[in-house]
């Protein structure tokens, strides 16, 4: 009885831990490679080659002042990075980090929870996101930080319906919304996903990126028409947690794609699967940041245009050619 | 399991009654996200993992977020507190109607009483196939109607606010 419960604490604590320490280092290695794009070097200061850069701006965000607009409001100013975090850690509940573990006689799954519908709570909390920024903005009373808020969930609203179509031939194909029964059925098969489902991947993303507000979707936070968006008037710890929930919410669409379309933790059996894993996601944060450091951004428009006029029309278009072929009328 | 359900009642309640008195619309709104992800919880503890996960989909991550977008685009400012109401009697007629309304449900919910479920659920209850063998088949015309109704809504509002042709004709003139 107790046992379970401990199990579970431990995972959490051990996923949190993941996440933080992936959040760091992420960044990190985002502003040393952004600094190599640019031909500069970087934070290379703290630490050997800058390894302890994180710790310093984590003792810095922690002491800084926390300030608050006098005309904003309170409870919801106060609400609203934390709203972000939660939703930006609670996705990773379910995403598998490896196969089933035996240690000491007992079966461990490398994920916190398992639900039959795990694909749909993923989205359900990354839809739950974009209150942290729309809240945010608004709470401010800015008008730089509520015109970032609006941006943002004009934008999640729009790109959301393309994400959702992106992975429902997924979803036709294995037969199931359970994460860790789709890397298996990609085991089965021996072949993953983003073969058959190239399109759909490349839409997936698009859209991860555009959910991320990562560039060139970065309209909600653009500084140089914004100042920084929804997050202007935040400093301190509050600010931090808007830097991390971004950061998790990369990582977490990394894994989402690694596990719907590379396979999750498959890969060749000299190194175990949680290795494959994350090499796996570390290649998309790499992508991620390259794109960054590669295009400008949308204009807001054609960043509209974009999603619905080609993203959820073609997404819609694969989706229905897939669940032709899955059921066999084609 | 039954206190949990006290807590979640309490505090669905407590989110409800939070919608209806909260001074900002804003607030409402919250409020209002926090009563529909309680009702997902509810869903869960009845193993309606499906519904529950669609219910925050649908409800709290699309329609709120649509809700909040006006709502934050409105009231930039902070609330305007002598706006006058047009209707003289709609507080009270409202307090009414929701009494009637609310003494209705609760003598079907006392009337109608069904078998207590025994025994645990079966396997798959409340999964994607489960909701999808119900919806696509003998709920399907249920499904219909509403996706009609819908769809026929969102036209309507688009015939009612499309602009006066003979306006849009003189705008273009000049």
């Amino acid at each position: 009885m107790i046992l379970p419960i401990v199990i579970l604490v431990v995972k959490i604590v051990v996923l949190i831990g993941i996440l933080m320490g992936g959040f760091a280092y992420t960044m990190l290695l985002e502003r040393r490679l952004l600094g190599f794009f640019q031909l500069r070097l970087g934070p290379n200061r703290v630490g050997p080659a800058g390894l302890l850069q994180p710790v310093a701006d984590g003792i810095k965000m922690m002491n800084k002042e926390d300030l608050m607009p006098t005309a904003a409001d309170p409870w919801v100013f106060r609400l609203a990075p934390v709203v972000a975090l939660t939703a930006a850690l609670a996705v990773d509940a379910v995403v598998p980090f490896g196969a089933p573990i035996h240690l000491f006689g007992l079966t461990i799954s490398l994920d916190i929870a398992n639900p039959s519908v795990g694909l749909l709570y993923a989205f359900a909390f990354s839809s739950l996101g974009v209150y942290g920024i729309v809240l945010g903005g608004w709470a401010s009373q800015n008008k730089y930080s509520l015109l970032g808020g609006i941006r943002s969930s004009a934008q999640v609203i729009s790109y959301e319906l393309a994400m959702g179509l992106s992975v429902m031939g997924v979803l036709v194909m294995t037969g199931t919304a359970n994460l860790e029964k789709i890397v298996q059925w990609q085991g089965a098969h021996h072949i993953w996903l983003f073969i058959p489902q190239i399109i759909p991947f490349l839409i997936f993303f698009f859209t991860a990126m555009a959910e991320t507000n990562r560039t060139p979707f970065d309209l909600p936070e653009a500084e140089s028409e914004l100042v920084a968006g929804y997050h202007t008037e935040y400093s301190g710890i509050r600010f931090a947690m808007y830097f991390i929930a971004e950061y998790v919410n990369m990582i977490t669409a990394s894994g989402l794609a690694v596990t719907l379309f590379f396979g999750g933790w498959l890969g060749f059996p000299f190194l175990p699967p949680i290795i494959w894993f994350l090499l796996k996601v570390g290649a998309f944060l790499l992508l991620f940041i390259w794109v960054r450091a590669t295009l400008p951004r949308f204009r807001y428009d054609h960043l509209m245009d974009f999603g619905w006029k080609v993203l959820l029309p073609i997404a819609f278009v694969y989706f229905l050619g897939t669940a032709a072929f899955a059921t066999g009328v084609l | 399991m039954v206190i949990g359900f006290i807590i979640l009642a309490i505090l669905a309640l407590g989110f409800a009654l939070a919608v209806v008195l909260a001074k900002h619309p804003v607030h409402s709104a919250l409020a209002l996200i926090g009563h529909v992800v309680i009702l997902a919880i509810f869903y869960l503890l009845l193993r309606a993992e499906f519904l529950a996960a669609a219910q925050v989909i649908v409800y709290a991550g699309a329609i709120m977020v649509l809700f909040l977008f006006v709502v934050t685009l409105l009231s930039a400012g902070k609330e305007d507190q002598d706006a006058r109401e047009s209707l003289p009697a709609q507080r009270g007629l409202a307090a009414f109607l929701a009494i009637l309304g609310g003494a209705l449900l609760a003598g079907v919910a006392v009337r109608v009483t069904g078998t207590p479920p025994r025994g645990p659920a079966p396997t798959g209850y409340g999964g994607l196939l489960d909701m999808g063998r119900l919806l696509w088949g003998p709920d399907f015309p249920y499904l219909a109607v509403v996706a009609l109704m819908l769809l026929t809504a969102a036209l309507g509002v688009m015939v009612l606010n499309r602009p006066d042709p003979a306006a849009a004709a003189v705008k273009e003139v000049r």
